[in-house]
């Protein structure tokens, strides 16, 4: 396993730092900006900020699995972490490469992480390791943390992303609410039913089509050799 | 033909039985109007020029009170652009399939990020800051140079038409800096046209596409109207140049 913190950018920096818990480095030196998944995050996406309210921005957690190179797993979670100079939210992250066989393990060190980012990891950990018996997001986390996917998931569904996710919970005033497998899985249901649907009205519209055709032949009025 | 005539009878019975069928039929014909009508705009430039307030200003809203660093590509609905321009001209657009996406050259290097962003659009907005104009950044493997480099070497995979124009955002800020005006007019001018010389040489064979560059405030609103009006008008007129001359050619 392999985990870095995705720093916040407070200084509005060109580019996006990380950190393993000692050194601090572009997030580029270790994960090509080529290589991250379509619709990866670096921290939490403004759409779940607003659906949620300002009250709840620091209780919200955003987490992305994606299946990856050789078999093994991306797997990342985010949280806001105060401002940038200008008031804008910025987001502290973790990101993980796994193996096949591994599951993400909350245990990254944060010593070397500037002062300021400091408390809002030690928080990120401590809800991974030890969640509050009702903090929902943290629990969404780690149901996605233990699962092994085959397409890009978040742990929370997303309206405004570019990319297509399927998702464990719905983001709502109320809190999270959990998916239903049909609701998960409905677009898909939509394009087979649609598929069936179509093939079902090609082969009644054929079978109507040869009925005609045997009965203008019975009647003589089409002329057809057959040999 | 007629059973499928009769089918699509029975379609349209079933539909209209549907609540609110004749909000879905409205929906879908408005959306197939919108993508005759719709133009694509893409709005890229570094961390905290003012890419979102651009896209709130542009929807004629305030710029929201909870602003987060964009994270992810995320999709802004559809949204009408009326503007009647000084010169008698009219801008009556639908902006249509606008992604947000972040500054940070992250965004820029990764496969959704700013191509993804801008391969379709028919106008892309480079957004840059007042503070980048007068750090020269523009030059040499500097931000803004590495990202007009960038912006070359994707514009042979943008549509055939597209074109460029650059926002320098915060110009309030310089205002409110100075009291000598006219020193300040002189001394930007000056700043305009080395950026000028440099993107066109940047941008070359494509620099026919560059539509120029506009200081502009997302913050002020009569700035913003002001400028919006020749952003507008330098875009529209290279629009009808482009569009004109294509006839010619037919």
């Amino acid at each position: 396993m392999q985990a870095w913190w995705i720093l916040p950018n407070r200084e509005q920096r060109d580019d996006v730092l990380a950190s393993d818990g000692e050194a601090v480095f572009p997030l580029r030196n270790v994960l090509d900006p080529g290589l991250r998944p379509e619709g990866f995050s670096h921290g939490v996406p403004t759409e779940l900020i607003e659906r949620c309210g300002e009250q709840a921005i620091p209780e919200i957690l955003f987490a992305q699995r994606f299946p990856w190179e050789g078999g093994r797993q991306l797997f990342s979670v985010t949280a806001v972490a105060g401002v940038d100079t200008s008031g804008r939210s910025v987001h502290l992250g973790l990101v993980f490469i796994l193996e096949p066989w591994e599951y993400p393990r909350f245990n990254v060190p944060w010593g070397g992480l500037p002062a300021e980012d400091q408390a809002y990891a030690k928080r990120l950990l401590h809800r991974m390791n030890l969640p509050a018996p009702g903090d929902s997001w943290a629990r969404s986390v780690r149901e996605l943390a233990g699962l092994k996917v085959h397409g890009p998931v978040t742990n929370v569904a997303l309206e405004r992303a570019a990319v297509r996710f399927d998702s464990l919970y719905e983001a709502g005033p109320a809190g999270l609410v959990k998916k239903s497998i049909f609701s998960r899985r409905q677009g898909t249901v939509a394009i087979v039913l649609l598929i069936l649907f179509g093939a079902a009205a090609v082969s009644l519209y054929e079978r109507g089509c040869g009925r005609t055709l045997r009965v203008a032949a019975g009647n003589g009025v089409v002329t057809w050799h057959l040999s | 033909m007629m059973p499928m005539a009769l089918t699509t009878f029975r379609v349209f019975l079933l539909l209209a039985s549907i609540p609110e069928a004749g909000k879905h039929v409205a929906r879908l014909v408005k959306g197939a109007i919108d993508w005759w009508s719709g133009k694509k705009i893409a709005v890229i430039g570094p961390t905290a020029s003012g890419k979102d307030s651009f896209l709130a200003r542009l929807r004629n809203q305030e710029i929201p009170r909870v602003h987060s660093n964009s994270t992810i590509g995320e999709k802004v609905k559809s949204f009408p652009v009326k503007l009647a321009l000084s010169s008698r001209q009219v801008v009556d657009i639908t902006c249509k399939g606008v992604v947000n996406i972040g500054g940070e050259t992250d965004y820029r290097d990764t496969p959704s990020g700013w191509f993804a962003v801008c391969k379709d659009a028919d106008v892309v907005f480079y957004m840059m800051t007042v503070e980048d104009l007068a750090k020269k950044r523009f030059l040499g493997r500097r931000r803004v140079g590495e990202d007009l480099a960038w912006l070359q070497t994707a514009m042979p995979h943008l549509k055939p038409d597209a074109l460029v124009h650059i926002l320098i955002n915060k110009v309030d800020v310089e205002i409110e800096s100075h009291t000598d005006y006219q020193a300040l007019a002189d001394e930007m001018a000056q700043e305009l046209s080395a950026l000028d010389t440099t993107v066109r040489s940047l941008l070359h064979p494509y620099e026919g596409r560059y539509t120029g560059a506009t200081l502009i405030s997302m913050k002020n609103k009569q700035i913003y109207t002001a400028a919006i009006n020749l952003v507008f008008r330098a875009v529209y007129s290279a629009f009808h140049a482009t569009a004109g001359r294509r006839r010619k050619a037919g």
